[in-house]
Order: structure tokens, then sequence, then C-alpha cells
């Protein structure tokens, strides 16, 4: 993208306040989020494919991975299901091909099953799924690439617009865990809050952006 | 019409069926409101609860740990103390457990009217003399310090346990002399304003919504009826009062 869109799109809203861009634009290792602007398709709960534009709202450009980049969100097709997850498996199977970290940010937790097999297609393995809150079973090495799944309905109630459960982790051991999870992180998936919809950004939105940082942090360094 | 919305016109409680106390069988739960509002102070609103509680309990798609029905709010009109005394007696004679959703603490005075002989299990900021006066030693649970001096003595000649919320946030929430029957009152009350504030009492340095529930689950105690009190909802816009409330009930209903 040349200076001059650059400029132009300096005064979009992005995430963590990172550089706008498109695919065209990213190299290996850099970490591209996108948004997932669909919240009907697996635990399906109605609010959550606003996250995206709830964090980008609340963003401030100073503390993001230097080497991170918005893509804008993935497009998505949410009531037809077979091409919606044709489209947005090939997208993320473009970004992860270019040698990029991705993270999926909002929506339901299909987007994780997406990135999963687009990480497939990628690598020609199985990429394992580390939920910050479970881990897995297996103790994977430092190299072993592996998916990171941020599901924020794991925050305790008290972090909560609209709680659903009253215990859970705070922020705080949430991004403890995506700092601990062993392994090689290679892409990333924060789904699963309805954040409530006001223009500066509501505890748990604030919450969801501090841990959106912590990902793109872990995506870049790749392991712990 | 989504699921949540069919949901909320055929159940009741947490999709409990509404019925008549004739349909509810043995060793199941009636689960009854009994919209009665605080008659002084700032903080009204009980009267809203038992429907709030409906009403949140079938968006959050939470299930009883036990079969029955919903009974619906009872009449206010007329003696509805004598009424609801009457109803907990049959109730509870016919091996049922009332789940009382109230309202204001008279609600809970007459179901304890119904049970005399029983213990209670009494989760308030404030002890009240009525109840430490039953014959029965009562337990209490997060009081403050704050107590009436003759309910206190009253309490300490007869030694009944009791716990301060801090005492139960520190981890001390062991009873000696736990009944293995007893009446259970939750007064919302007894949660911190600054955790969840839908309560028509203020309580500073109150129990957390979450110790509440760990400390009434953990009780190995059979509830012969449960009546919870004092919630005023349309001071929690977040929920976490009506939250804390359904989520005690189902500690208590799934060990008790």
């Amino acid at each position: 993208m040349g200076d001059l869109a650059q400029i132009q799109f300096d005064t979009i809203p992005s995430f963590l306040g990172v550089p706008v861009g498109d695919l065209e634009d990213l190299m290996p290792g850099q970490v591209a989020m996108a948004g997932y602007f669909c919240d009907n398709l697996d635990r399906p709960t109605a609010g959550q494919r606003y996250l995206a534009r709830q964090l980008r709202y609340v963003s401030r450009p100073g503390k993001a991975p230097t080497n991170a980049i918005d893509l804008g969100d993935v497009n998505v097709f949410p009531l037809e299901r077979d091409k919606h997850f044709s489209a947005v498996i090939s997208q993320c199977e473009a970004v992860l091909g270019t040698g990029a970290r991705m993270i999926l940010v909002g929506g339901d937790s299909s987007g994780l099953k997406a990135l999963g097999i687009a990480a497939r297609k990628v690598t020609g393995a199985d990429v394992p799924v580390v939920s910050v809150t479970g881990g897995i079973t297996d103790n994977p090495s430092k190299t072993q690439p592996i998916i990171l799944s941020v599901d924020l309905q794991e925050l305790a109630g008290i972090w909560m617009s609209q709680p659903r459960r009253l215990t859970g982790l705070s922020p705080a051991q949430m991004i403890a865990q995506i700092d601990a999870t062993p392994g090689n992180v290679v892409a990333a998936a924060i789904f699963g809050l309805a954040p409530a919809l006001d223009n500066r950004g509501s505890t748990e939105t604030r919450a969801a952006l501090a841990i959106l940082q912590a990902v793109a942090e872990r995506l870049e360094k790749g392991a712990p | 019409m989504n699921n949540v919305q069919k949901r909320l016109m055929m159940a009741g409680y947490a999709g409990l069926p509404f019925g008549e106390f004739s349909q509810c069988v043995a060793g199941s739960v009636g689960v009854l409101g009994v919209p009665s509002e605080v008659d002084s102070g700032p903080r009204v609103g009980a009267s809203l609860a038992p429907d709030a509680l409906r009403r949140m309990s079938q968006q959050l798609g939470i299930d009883l740990p036990a079969n029955g029905r919903d009974l619906g709010n009872l009449d206010l009109s007329g003696d509805w103390p004598g009424v609801l005394t009457q109803l907990v007696t049959q109730m509870v004679d016919d091996d049922i457990v009332p789940v009382v959703l109230g309202g204001a603490s008279d609600v809970a005075s007459a179901v304890l009217q119904a049970l005399p002989d029983l213990p209670v299990v009494a989760a308030m900021p404030l002890a009240r003399g009525d109840v430490a006066a039953r014959p029965e030693n009562t337990i209490w649970v997060g009081l403050n310090g704050g107590q009436p001096a003759d309910v206190w003595d009253q309490i300490s000649q007869r030694t009944m346990a009791w716990r301060t919320a801090r005492q139960l946030d520190e981890g001390h929430t062991d009873f000696s002399g736990m009944p293995e029957c007893a009446v259970l009152w939750i007064d919302i009350s007894v949660i911190d304003l600054g955790h969840a504030a839908g309560a028509v009492g203020l309580n500073p340095g109150g129990m957390k919504p979450e110790t509440l529930v760990s400390v009434i689950g953990a009780m190995a105690c059979s509830w012969q009826a449960i009546v919870i009190t004092g919630l005023a909802p349309a001071r929690d816009t977040r929920g976490m009062s009506e939250l804390a409330a359904i989520e005690t009930l189902n500690a208590a209903l799934r060990n008790g």
C-alpha cells in the first residue's frame, strides 16, 4: 500500500491502532489481525459479532507490536454455512500462506474451526488448538505450531456488563495464561464476548483489548 | 421467534413448567413468587424480583438441578402471609421443597412461621431477633459489625454459629453443629453493594457473590424450604444480583 493510501487509512480505527493493510502487505512473521463478523453458527449468541468493531473503537496507538497489521474483517456468509466456511478457510489460508501469524477477532467459536482447517492446509499437518483456560493434555515443545483459543466467556462475571456466570478468570489471569502457554503460536482466535455497544468501551471491551494486546505480543514472539 | 423468546413464553423459573401445587410430586420443588415490597427506605423494588429472576434464569438457559413446577406469583390481596404459611406447610408435608422468591423480609417471616421447629441457616447482614428467638439455633452467614446488642446477646448466650463476610472470604467456612434439615433464608443484602448493587439494604464490606455461592453450596444440609428476599433488580443494571441469587439457589439445591 502506498504512502498516500496509508495516510487516508490512518483515520480508520484499527485494532490496537496498528496500520491498516491488505494481504499483499504481509511479510513472514508479521502479526495479521482480522475481524470475524459472525455469531450465529457455533455456540450462537447475538452480539458477539460486534466485538471487533468495539475493540477498534477503543484502541489507541502506541502499545501495539510494531510488526502487526489490521486486515479489516474477513468476508463472511453467515446464512450460507458451506459457502461461509469455504470463504473463511480460504481467506485464513491465504494469510497464513504468506508466513504471517493470524489473529481472528470476535464472533463465535466457528472462526476457530475455520482457522484450524486453514492452518492444517498450510502446514500439511494438524495444528493443535490450545485453550488458554483448559490447556492440552500433551505438553508441546517450543517449536510445536499451535493455535491459541481465547474464549472470553471464561472471564468472571464481575468483568462483564451482562454477566452470565459469577466465577471465571480475571483478565490478568487470562493474560498470564496466554504468556505461559507452551508451543509456537501461529494463529489465535479471540471470541465469545457480546460487548456492550457504547462509544467508550465498557469494562469487558477494555478487558478484551488488553487480552488482544497480550495475544498480539505472544504471536509476535511465537514461543514463550 | 427465537428459542429464548419461546422459552420465556412457555416456561417458568429456570425452565420449570408453570403448574399447580397439586401437580408437584414428592421429592420435587415448587417455585413460588411472592412479590411483596419493602415498606420504608429509599431502596425499594423487591416486588420486581420474582419475575426478574424468572427472566434472567431463562435468558441464561439455566436449569434447576431438581424437577418441579413454577407455581407463579402469590396474590397479595388479603391475608397473604397466612396463605403463604399454609401453602408452605402443605408442601413440606407432601415432601415438596418450597422455593420462595420474595419479595421483602415479610415473605421469609411467613415461611419460617410455617416451620417453627426447624433450624434456620440465615445469610443476612443483620441478625433478627425473631429468628434468633426460635427454639432451634440459627446459623448466621455473613453478619456485619452492626448487630443490635440484644440480638447479639441472644446469639452469644445460645452459642449460635456465625461467620462474618470477611471470615468467609478468608476461608473460615466450617460451621459446627450443622443440622441435617433446615430452612435456608438468603437475604441478598448480605452481598456487598460493590459486587452486586441490586439489594434493598446497604452492606459495605459484605460478602462476595461467589463466596455466598460456595459457602451455601458446601453445606451438606437437606433444605426443607428455601426463601430469597431483599433483591431489588432495578438497582442492578448488570444483573449480578439476580445471577448471584440464581447461582446460590442452584448450589443449594445441588447439594441439599
